[in-house]
């Protein structure tokens, strides 16, 4: 704008026909004036209506409609469009619905919840629920503030007029818990572990491995019919990596996971993690892993298994199933067991298990009708609801009692209720990786390690690099796990 | 000063002023419609659009490099340059940058060098005797080497991950047919030596046919009697090519190599396509991935647009160094062209 006024004070060019330097000229004036005509709104953290929230509508608030939604609301969800679809949150939407007459569920599908919802969270009219999941998640540390505290979701009756904390599975809450506030209703139950095909090992008179050692045995019996024990695709090698972690929390204890969720110093030292890491390593160089998986888009990679039958095991969580389902052989008899013990004696027994609720629900304090996101997780809640959840993507949600004793006629629902009965108490998760978003940068690291290019030594040292960076960065906000 | 002499605006500019325009005098600034349609439609629009939609965004982006933004609320602290310092140590970004330096100096040379070699066959390396032409079926060869320009470059992407893939690639098919085996589930994309070649490769592939057209419109530029004046000098294809050819294109070749350097510095649809984690050793991470991280899944837009600000300097240096070459090497891009 400064440049403006060195023009206006240059002599008029007594030639009227818009020479250059006429046309530069008025270039410069419209320059300068542009911008002024310009409203602030277009600066992309003007939009921002701090007011808004007071703005809420609500209704009067009942058993049948205990947040108070207003009548005809149209409640606004954002789904993560992945392996569980959005049609089972479609189905609710119908129920509610039924529950309201004139209200209802305005569903909209989206692979890239961060990118998608960015400029809506900015712009302070964000939608009433979203399921932040999936790789373009946004993180939960920089939303935290902005989100509602579930908590009276829970306390709340569903619609048949239970009590809904009563009707949930124990610990499903934990993972949405940031600090002392519930900002996510994590609404599938996810069961970690080593998937294998019952038919093939049935055929084979071969067993599902307890320990690492009994994995190795079987990948020589692989080999010699042709097969291999693992194989992996590049962006899910650290698959990998939670089945190592696995196998170090069960063999050392809450010790390890608590080390590893704090971001200690040397906490990828550990003994327990190193003895997991060095007979992977030996596996690894017996070449019981199927080579190029660094090269291999990971559900091809997962076909080889599932379809062609290539490896026998595949660590992975329990949405597995449903992700192959159109890619899985005729008559593979999907199973799991959960992540191997690295000795005969570990801290936790056999039958520990890796599992957590993924699939975060969250509802934005700024959402145009909060009461009505939160219905709509009621409604999802519900006894019809879940069930059609498990029934159409064979999986269970956090709500129990809902899978039936033929698990829908899955065998790798079975299996998922049967592991999570034989737990009992002794589940577990961590969540570190997802908190500090982590992966992206273990992925390449992974990758190496499978293809048997990285020693137990720069796998560890690398890992390590990591936690360190995230543990010295002040910017970043650290959740202390106990 | 480029205004012809005698070239003033028509008479019926004070016609058109109309009656009362007082005696005839010569002035500037005085609109007529005629001139303020012209400035308007012609200027005004084609500005504003440039400064809503380019400059304004590079304004807030540079401004958004000076806050803690998390991207995500309408909330935000000034940080002053601590992004830009922070930037300066981060091992993470320094690769990036220095995978797309890489990549910004070969891709350009490769592609260039292909391009020009194909657009001189295509027009002037036909038979030595008679017209001056190209080889047997250019017109084929010059239709089809625009093919892979036309498929947009994610398609690319995929097309070539899938050639690629280990077990059941197209490439490894191939090459274990003939017999080597060690190719069998080879990981073209997954090892650090093959990774970046093979990424290059792919860019080079999608680029070649367009500017091979480029070029071999410049060369049809060219008057057919200086090759034919050389010809009889008894200058041989080589020769032609080297002294006669490249010479007289050299400007056209300056501005393929900016503007490839400019693609192969972001680069960011073929990576993400190719190896969206970032290669191998992250050896195929480029800036703009890096970018992209931070901001969304790391939520630090303020940091990220640092690397923005970055980004844009890194590729002002490269365009400043290309002009720099050209010209110390006896270009002629600022001299007596006009």
């Amino acid at each position: 704008m400064t440049m403006t006024s060195n023009f206006t004070n240059t002599p008029s060019n007594p030639n009227p026909a818009p020479s250059r330097r006429t046309v530069l000229r008025a270039v410069m004036y419209t320059a300068a004036a542009v911008p002024f005509g310009l409203p602030l709104a277009a600066c992309a953290t003007g939009g921002g209506d701090q007011g808004e929230e007071s703005a809420s509508p609500t209704g009067s608030a009942d058993a049948t409609n205990p947040f108070g939604m207003a009548a005809d609301t149209t409640v606004d969800a954002v789904i993560f469009d992945g392996g569980y679809g959005v049609d089972y949150v479609e189905f609710a939407g119908k129920v509610l619905a039924g529950l309201h007459a004139g209200s209802s569920v305005k569903v909209s599908p989206s692979t890239q919840i961060a990118t998608e919802l960015q400029p809506r969270f900015v712009g302070g009219n964000p939608p009433d629920l979203v399921d932040n999941s999936g790789a373009q998640s946004i993180g939960f540390n920089t939303i935290l503030d902005q989100l509602e505290d579930l908590t009276d979701i829970i306390d709340a009756p569903n619609v048949e007029g239970t009590v809904i904390r009563d009707t949930l599975y124990e610990g499903v809450l934990a993972p949405g818990t940031y600090g002392d506030k519930f900002a996510a209703l994590n609404y599938v139950l996810t069961v970690y572990g080593v998937w294998y095909s019952g038919s093939l090992f049935e055929k084979n008179g071969w067993t599902p491995p307890a320990t690492w050692e009994e994995a190795k045995a079987l990948g020589a019996e692989a080999k010699s019919a042709g097969k291999y024990l693992f194989l992996w695709g590049t962006e899910a090698a650290t698959y990998y990596q939670t089945l190592a972690i696995e196998s170090a929390i069960k063999q050392g204890g809450d010790e390890v996971r608590l080390a590893l969720e704090n971001l200690e110093p040397d906490c990828w030292s550990n003994d327990s993690v190193q003895a997991t890491f060095a007979i992977m390593k030996e596996i690894i160089d017996l070449g019981y892993f199927k080579p190029g998986g660094s090269g291999t888009q990971f559900t091809a990679a997962q076909a080889q298994w599932s379809n062609k039958e290539e490896a026998l095991l595949y660590p992975s969580g329990s949405w597995i199933e449903n992700e192959m389902k159109d890619q899985t052989a005729p008559d593979f008899q999907m199973k799991g067991v959960p992540s191997f013990s690295v000795t005969a004696s570990p801290a936790m027994p056999a039958t520990a298990l890796h599992s957590t609720a993924g699939e975060p629900f969250i509802v934005p304090s700024q959402a145009k009708s909060v009461a009505g996101g939160k219905e709509l997780l009621r409604v999802m809640l519900s006894k019809e609801s879940a069930t059609n959840f498990s029934k159409t993507k064979l999986a269970p949600t956090i709500v129990k009692d809902i899978v039936p004793a033929d698990g829908f006629g899955s065998t790798a629902l079975v299996s998922q209720t049967e592991m999570l009965s034989a737990a009992g108490t002794d589940i577990f998760t961590f969540n570190f990786v997802n908190t500090y978003g982590m992966n992206q940068e273990q992925l390449p690291i992974w990758n190496s390690f499978l293809d048997g290019k990285k020693s137990v030594a720069d796998l560890t040292k690398e890992l390590q690099a990591i936690t360190d960076r995230i543990a010295n960065d002040d910017t970043i906000e650290k959740i202390e796990v106990s | 000063m480029t205004a012809i002499p005698g070239r003033a605006l028509p008479a019926s500019e004070d016609a058109l002023a109309g009656p009362g325009s007082g005696p005839r005098k010569r002035r500037i600034g005085k609109a007529s419609f005629d001139s303020v349609s012209f400035f308007v439609v012609f200027l005004g629009l084609p500005l504003a659009l440039f400064l809503i939609f380019v400059i304004w965004p590079f304004v807030q982006a540079a401004f958004y490099a000076m806050t803690d933004w998390s991207g995500f609320s309408a909330e935000f602290n000034f940080v002053g340059l601590s992004n830009f310092s922070a930037l300066l140590t981060d091992p993470r970004f320094i690769n990036a940058v220095g995978n797309s330096v890489m990549f910004g100096i070969f891709i350009p040379l490769v592609t260039i060098a292909i391009a020009l070699t194909f657009a001189i066959l295509i027009t002037v390396g036909g038979s030595a005797r008679g017209q001056i032409r190209g080889v047997r079926g250019s017109g084929f060869y010059r239709v089809v080497s625009l093919f892979p320009y036309v498929i947009p470059a994610i398609a690319v992407g995929i097309m070539w991950r899938l050639i690629l893939d280990p077990s059941n690639g197209l490439v490894n098919g191939v090459l274990t047919a003939l017999g080597l085996d060690r190719f069998e589930s080879f990981a073209w994309l997954g090892n650090v030596s093959t990774a970046m070649p093979v990424t290059m490769l792919v860019v080079v592939w999608g680029f070649v046919g367009f500017y091979m057209l480029l070029f071999i419109a410049a060369i049809k530029g060219v008057p057919s009697e200086i090759y034919e004046a050389a010809r009889i000098d008894g200058a041989g294809r080589m020769r032609t090519s080297w002294s006669i050819t490249l010479p007289l294109i050299r400007d056209n070749v300056q501005t393929a190599y900016i503007y490839l350097g400019i693609t192969a510095l972001d680069l960011f649809v073929y990576v993400q396509a190719l190896n969206p984690q970032g290669g191998p050793d992250n050896s195929t991470l480029v800036m703009s991935q890096q970018l992209f991280r931070t901001a969304f899944t790391e939520g630090k837009f303020g940091y990220a647009s640092a690397m923005g600000v970055a980004m844009a300097i890194v590729t002002l240096v490269f365009a400043a160094l290309v002009f720099t070459v050209n010209r110390l090497t006896g270009g002629t891009s600022e001299r007596g062209r006009r």
